[in-house]
């Protein structure tokens, strides 16, 4: 069991700032009915804090408390106990709210207006001048993938459109705060991962996001840290390498070996383990990077859509001024995450082989020189390239705030 | 500000997308040229001019009201329910500015459209009077076509209740007992001795004295007109009365004697009278003396009037779409006061009996002088129940407070061609909009501040 389950509340520093960007102390929302009857206990007694540069994860089920802290968080209700303070103020602190971006669960957005006229009446309430808001919405227009539906009303959009224009809108005052409720829900794969890496890039330039989800693979794949609700209650807190990691395990990955080379190495292996403990199988890249591959091959080929397009580029104003990787360099990106996030992200398990012994037959298999074939190889496969990627991306991304 | 004019502009976004600008426009004009051709003017100028000024002035002024409540309570209520809200509420802006903001759309749209129904209204008048003959045109000009200034006689209420004062003690020495309905025997001789401020008996005189105030000065050579009312108990089958008329002072070379009349009673009549007949002071004299059978009665209120040109129509149309406008902006404040703590359809109906209650202020005043809501009749000293202890006070209260939203009478004024003076347009700014649109949006913006904007889904 992780150590950090053993006490619930979050008190985990992030090495990269000691600034607190959200601190939760005892946080209650109980719903009530109209004669202020206790109807439903949403929050309960929550603690937690959310440091600068952290990209922190709210999981849990539907209906655990994870919205309705971020609306607590928001200023949208009201606690019935305990504290909230953003940036060291109220969550109503209009002032404040210049550094947040808010991406809610659903897109409540105004259907009569277009995506366009959706940026600018955002862009307006941050006080942006005209040329400013035009040059924003241009660029999150593109980045979302919506540069060529920019008249259409949001009305008539589907819902990963909606979701993609929604994200747009929260980042249209470049937020040191970004507050993301189900930032994937209702998008294909592509809009999925870049999201993810979008999240990743903000949390580059030293954006605090907390991203709530119910999708273990979002939080998993870009959170430093969690916490898991249930009941309206904080179950399991912590960085996913102190929650995910087995510690009495190992894994050692190696390019295809020969057979005999193998055997020797099962054999002192087994000096020290019984042999039910030890398994070879080949690594297996996960679906959506599978998926990822062959869309981009199909891209590649100049196949015509009418939907949303795969986002383009990073905003420039979001990128700090400096170049972002190219689309196909967001693998590696994602491997070469700051020395702290690396820190965090538990080593994921390639999918389990449903046999745990050593299969002879698999064993002569594996031991033949050629490999399975893949569309791509998984990255995060390849450890070794991760110094090579940090110094590539600390030049296209420059350092953090 | 560029915060609040951002809601401006989404409110009429809205407005427009949603088509709700285009419809009550069209329903605005439909009113005011559809409305002229269905309801049958007396054939005469002045009969077409009252019509188009009376009903469709009106007709827009409860359209337009409707209209602002119902786009009021959902510019903010539907904007809670659908949560568009919630990410409005996450950026830098007060929940003040959001209301303000959409009170100032509301309001803008309202101009507009009142504006756009005024123009219709105006062109139409200007249209139809330009194809009378040279004759009736300038009689319409003189008449209705015209801001017209209005004096009347000073009050009379102080002489009229310390005459009654004096009768009832003069009746309570001689009677002590009618002492248990005072207030009964009061109301009766104030009736009475007011009456003979009013009654003109067969072959008397009733002579009025009118200030016509400050305006004498630009009132040299002008024609005046008199507007005179007056009732009779008594049937004659003619259907009308003879009257002679004397203005002025007798004594002096200011002095006209008017050929007789023949009027009819119950009903308002204006004539011409020669400029100059008023006194160096700019007093007035007016004589009436009775030639018929019958005592004719002149009421103390719209008996006696004397209307003198003070400006132009056009100046004066716009002054009292302004007075409307005022109106339709506590509406639009109301109905936004509502959606900050009701749902849509609460809201709506919330504000909607609010208004028909503000209209029943006859009822209000019917029960507040009666002194009673539980019986029929003037209860006796010293038998009040509580429910009249508690709601007559009450009812006073919201009269009064109704009376300084109602008192203003655009539309009478126009229909009559009488003045909107700039004063009562300030007048009806600062009561209507600033102390009442004020108090509602205070209310509003209170409640709207203390509202849980994410909790309507969880309901």
């Amino acid at each position: 069991m992780p150590v950090a389950e053993l006490n619930p509340k979050v008190e985990t520093a992030n090495p990269k700032s000691a600034e607190i960007v959200v601190a939760v102390r005892g946080l209650t929302k109980v719903f009530t009915d109209f004669w202020t009857r206790p109807k439903a206990r949403a929050v309960d007694n929550v603690d937690f804090e959310v440091r600068r540069g952290e990209v922190f994860g709210l999981l849990g089920p539907n209906g655990s408390g994870k919205s309705t802290t971020v609306k607590l968080i928001l200023g949208l209700l009201n606690p019935t106990r305990g504290h909230i303070q953003v940036f060291g103020h109220s969550p109503h602190h209009v002032r404040t709210k210049e550094r947040i971006g808010y991406l809610p669960e659903e897109s409540y957005l105004y259907r009569y207006l277009n995506s366009r006229e959706t940026l600018d009446f955002f862009g307006n309430l941050f006080q942006l001048s005209k040329s400013e808001r035009q040059n924003r919405a241009a660029q999150l227009l593109e980045m979302v993938g919506l540069g060529k539906t920019q008249t259409r009303p949001v009305g008539e959009f589907s819902k990963g459109m909606q979701r993609r224009i929604g994200l747009a809108q929260a980042l249209i005052n470049d937020p040191d705060l970004v507050i993301l409720d189900e930032p994937t829900a209702g998008l294909d794969p592509i809009g999925c991962r870049e999201v993810k890496d979008l999240i990743i890039a903000l949390a580059r330039r030293g954006k605090t996001v907390i991203l709530s989800s119910h999708l273990l693979s979002d939080v998993e794949d870009v959170c430093d840290r969690v916490v898991i609700y249930y009941g309206g209650k904080i179950q399991a807190a912590g960085t996913l390498k102190e929650l995910l990691s087995e510690p009495d395990t190992l894994r050692i990955t190696t390019p295809v070996l020969p057979r005999p080379t193998l055997e020797r190495v099962l054999e002192i292996i087994r000096k020290d383990a019984a042999n039910g403990e030890v398994r070879v199988d080949n690594p297996t890249q996960n679906l959506e990077s599978y998926f990822l591959a062959v869309v981009e091959k199909a891209r590649q080929a100049a196949h015509e859509t009418s939907g949303a397009q795969s986002g383009a580029r990073v905003a420039a104003y979001l990128r700090g001024g400096v170049e972002e990787p190219a689309a196909g360099e967001k693998m590696l990106e994602r491997l070469s995450l700051p020395q702290s996030a690396r820190e965090t992200v538990a080593p994921v398990a390639p999918a389990a082989p449903s046999e745990p012994r050593v299969d002879e037959k698999k064993l002569e298999a594996l031991g033949k020189p050629e490999p399975v074939v893949t569309p791509q190889k998984e990255p995060e496969q390849k450890p070794a390239d991760l110094s090579q990627a940090n110094d590539k991306l600390s030049s296209l991304l420059g350092d953090k705030k | 500000m560029q915060k609040i004019l951002a809601i401006t502009w989404l409110t009429w976004k809205a407005a427009l997308r949603f088509r709700l600008f285009a419809v009550v426009g069209a329903l605005l004009v439909l009113a005011v040229v559809g409305l002229p051709l269905i309801v049958k003017d007396d054939g005469t100028p002045r009969g077409f001019a009252q019509i188009i000024l009376t009903y469709t002035l009106s007709a827009v002024t409860v359209l337009l009201g409707f209209s602002t409540l119902w786009i009021s309570c959902g510019a903010l209520a539907r904007d809670i329910e659908e949560c568009q809200i919630q990410v409005v509420a996450t950026k830098p802006v007060a929940r003040w500015q959001i209301w303000l903001g959409k009170w100032l759309g509301i309001a803008s749209l309202n101009a507009v459209l009142l504006v756009l129904a005024g123009a219709c209204i105006y062109g139409l008048l200007v249209w139809r009077a330009a194809k009378l003959p040279l004759m009736e045109r300038a009689q319409l000009r003189q008449e209705l076509l015209v801001a017209r200034g209005s004096a009347r006689e000073a009050d009379n209420s102080a002489a009229i209740n310390a005459e009654t004062e004096q009768l009832l003690q003069n009746r309570l020495k001689s009677n002590p007992g009618i002492a248990a309905d005072l207030n009964e025997v009061r109301k009766q001789i104030r009736e009475q001795v007011a009456s003979d401020f009013q009654l003109v008996p067969p072959g008397y005189v009733r002579q009025w004295n009118i200030n016509l105030g400050t305006d004498v000065g630009s009132l040299r050579n002008q024609p005046l007109q008199l507007r005179v009312k007056f009732e009779s108990a008594d049937h004659n089958p003619n259907g009308t009365y003879v009257g002679l008329w004397e203005i002025g002072n007798p004594d002096s070379t200011n002095y006209a004697a008017l050929p007789p009349m023949s009027l009819a009673p119950d009903t308002f009549h204006e004539f011409e009278i020669p400029p100059n007949l008023y006194s160096d002071k700019g007093v007035l004299s007016i004589v009436f003396v009775n030639q018929n059978n019958v005592s004719l009665l002149f009421p103390l209120e719209d008996g006696m009037e004397v209307l003198y040109p003070q400006g132009s129509f056009t100046a004066n149309f716009i002054r009292a779409l302004g007075i409307i406008f005022c109106w339709l902006v506590l509406l639009s404040a109301i109905g936004l006061m509502s959606a900050s703590f009701l749902s849509f359809p609460v809201a709506a109906f919330f504000s909607i009996t609010l208004l028909i209650t503000a209209f029943s202020t006859n009822t209000l005043a019917e029960t507040v002088d009666l002194g009673t809501v539980t019986t029929g009749s003037t209860p006796a000293p010293g038998t009040r129940s509580i429910t009249d202890t508690v709601f007559i006070p009450i009812f006073k209260g919201m009269l009064d407070v109704l009376n300084l939203v109602e008192k203003f009478s655009p539309i009478d004024a126009l229909s009559t061609g009488r003045s909107v003076p700039a004063g009562e347009l300030a007048a009806a700014f600062g009561q209507i909009v600033v102390l009442f649109g004020g108090a509602f949006a205070a209310i509003g913006i209170y409640l709207f501040s203390r509202r849980e904007l994410a909790a309507a889904q969880n309901q």
